[in-house]
């Protein structure tokens, strides 16, 4: 009973804009913060999905979405219209540039490069304490503001934004995943070699999907900076990427949908595990590790 | 001063150094046998420390007896990793292995807070070894504590890669598992075993930076992390060069302390990690 791709994509969000509408603004806190998570997902499916290559890095490009957005607000305001293509453009180009150097490594040597990444960001952050805030963490005095329709803030109107850069990022993932550089991807996902020996530059072509997630997951942070006023080093932390991977790897990276619909569904079912205290890390665990499982025995089968 | 300087960076570089060495051994053994980078490997260090100092707690280990409570424990905590990631998963991609064990890290550390709580815990010290005065150098107890447990263990794990069947066995696994499946080796008993030897060497170098540093609950993966980087440095293949590894980035991590703050040091060393991974010689392509 294989359901046509449209026809999925399309519940998928229907459904999630049904969410948006009719569920009250407070109760979409805590849906927005399971959004950021997914859109990080899909930035991570760029890379590990169409490239082939790990990355532990989403969160450091999330936080400099965030905290260079924040920032340069705070230089000028009411500038972002300018600002946040900017600073996702320059997070882009930043991984692009990254990811050149590190195409060479294998699987798990990428997985600990990238993780390095994360916990640079995270360190530079703690240490340039009179420009970031350090560990105390950074007041948020503007919100994003458009001319014309004035600010962008308040808990429906960012779900929408969360929306439609998932909107935009799955169309961006399916157009690219069918094109001739889309295949060019896949060749170097799956045999490095051969596809060097049909011409592919691979480390060209892998930074540019690399580049795309991390401007991807830059916007994510952009859009999540402004909203919750309030910004730290503790929000792009290396759990953030370790549970993106996570998802991305129960879902399986190259399926557009499984891995969203992992994050949202699961992400959710651990936010109601708060009330187990202390208990929950374990139960986090036991979570996932069953998730991975329970993906490989229908692989298997 | 200047020697002052150098002396204090030597003994804290020793202590930090050794640790990262063990820590370093237990990573290339199991990443030779399986081709699999542990991510639980710091909770491994994590939970037989803690276990061994409950044992202390309710009765009295002479220090034979602690190193070899210490090594049944990280043996059974070893095998128990691998019969929950790999053991269940041997076909799997290895990304889904690599993420069971992160899975598995969490396991282990909701373990440790149900059982232990999250406040650092102290465990006492052990094995009675002192202070030692090489003539101008000076190693404190925890140095010389955590050298000694390096080298020993660094030596026994030699003599049996290389003295025993079983250790031929290993090693023959790690360099072509068809080949060795040929010959009549047991691969997957060796994969559990590269995990077992890797959890007694973690349990044991829990010892030693125990009573160093305290054992909390999400102290696994920074040194798991170092100890990565280490058998990086040292290239997995040969023994002596992993623990002298361990021991430089000991050595450079303790000179960063004393020069440059405690974050800045960590975004030092992490971008020396980075640098290293990407210019570190490769002898083949197909390294995961």
């Amino acid at each position: 009973m294989a359901v046509p791709r449209n026809v999925s994509l399309a519940l998928f969000f229907a459904a999630l804009t049904g969410v948006g509408l009719f569920t009250p603004g407070f109760a979409l806190l805590a849906v927005n913060q399971h959004l950021f998570l997914a859109v990080n997902v899909l930035a991570l499916n760029f890379c590990l999905g169409l490239g082939g290559q790990i990355s532990l890095a989403q969160a450091a490009f999330a936080g400099l979405g965030a905290y260079g957005s924040v920032l340069l607000h705070a230089l000028f305001p009411g500038a972002s219209l300018l600002i946040a293509p900017c600073v996702v453009l320059g997070t882009g180009l930043l991984a692009a540039a990254l990811s050149r150097p590190m195409e060479r490594l294998g699987e798990g040597f990428l997985a600990m490069a990238t993780l390095c990444v994360s916990l640079v960001f995270t360190n530079l952050v703690l240490t340039l304490e009179s420009v970031t805030g350090g560990s105390a963490g950074l007041m948020v005095e503007r919100p994003l503001a458009l001319p014309g329709i004035g600010a962008l803030g308040g808990d429906k109107l960012t779900f929408f934004l969360f929306l439609g850069l998932l909107a935009l990022g799955s169309y961006v993932f399916l157009t690219l995943r069918d094109s001739r550089l889309g295949r060019a991807l896949a060749a170097c996902r799956d045999d490095g070699q051969a596809a060097s020996s049909l011409g592919i530059d691979r480390a060209a072509v892998r930074s540019l999907s690399f580049g795309l997630g991390g401007g991807l997951s830059a916007a994510a942070g952009v859009v999540h900076g402004h909203y919750t006023g309030f910004i730290s080093p503790e929000q792009f932390h290396l759990e953030l990427s370790l549970k993106a991977l996570l998802f991305l790897v129960i879902g399986g990276p190259g399926n557009l949908l499984r891995p969203l619909v992992a994050a949202l569904v699961l992400e959710t079912a651990m936010g109601w595990l708060s009330v187990l205290g202390d208990a929950r890390t374990l139960v986090n665990g036991l979570l996932l590790g069953a998730a991975l499982l329970a993906g490989y025995w229908r692989i298997k089968k | 001063m200047l020697a002052l300087y150098l002396a204090q960076i030597i003994n804290s570089g020793l202590a930090l150094g050794a640790v990262y060495g063990i820590m370093a051994l237990g990573f290339s053994l199991i990443f030779s046998a399986s081709r699999l980078i542990n991510f639980a490997q710091g909770e491994l260090l994590l939970l037989g420390g803690l276990s061994i100092m409950t044992l202390a707690g309710v009765m009295q280990l002479s220090p034979l007896v602690a190193l070899f409570a210490a090594g049944a424990a990280g043996y059974l905590l070893g095998r128990a990793l691998f019969a929950t990631t790999l053991g269940l998963t041997l076909r799997a991609s290895p990304l889904r292995q690599l993420m069971l064990t992160v899975a598995a890290s969490l396991v282990f550390q909701g373990v440790a807070i149900l059982a232990w709580g999250k406040n650092p815990l102290m465990p006492p010290r052990l094995l009675p070894i002192p202070d030692l005065r090489l003539g101008p150098l000076f190693l404190g107890r925890d140095t010389a504590t955590a050298l000694l447990l390096a080298v020993v263990s660094m030596v026994v794990l030699g003599l049996f890669l290389t003295r025993t069947r079983l250790g031929r066995a290993l090693r023959a696994t790690s360099q072509n598992a068809v080949a060795a499946r040929l010959q009549g080796v047991d691969t997957v008993f060796c994969h559990a075993l590269s995990f077992a030897l890797a959890g007694a060497l973690a349990s044991l170098a829990a010892l030693a930076v125990g009573p160093q540093t305290g054992l909390r609950y999400d102290m696994g993966l920074g040194l798991g992390l170092k100890g990565f980087a280490a058998a990086t440095i040292g290239g997995y293949t040969s023994l002596g060069k992993v623990f002298a590894g361990g021991i430089l980035l000991g050595l450079i991590e303790a000179a960063l302390v004393l020069t440059l703050s405690g974050e800045f040091k960590e975004t030092a060393t992490y971008t020396l990690i980075i640098i290293l991974l990407v210019i570190a010689p490769r002898e083949h392509d197909e390294r995961p």
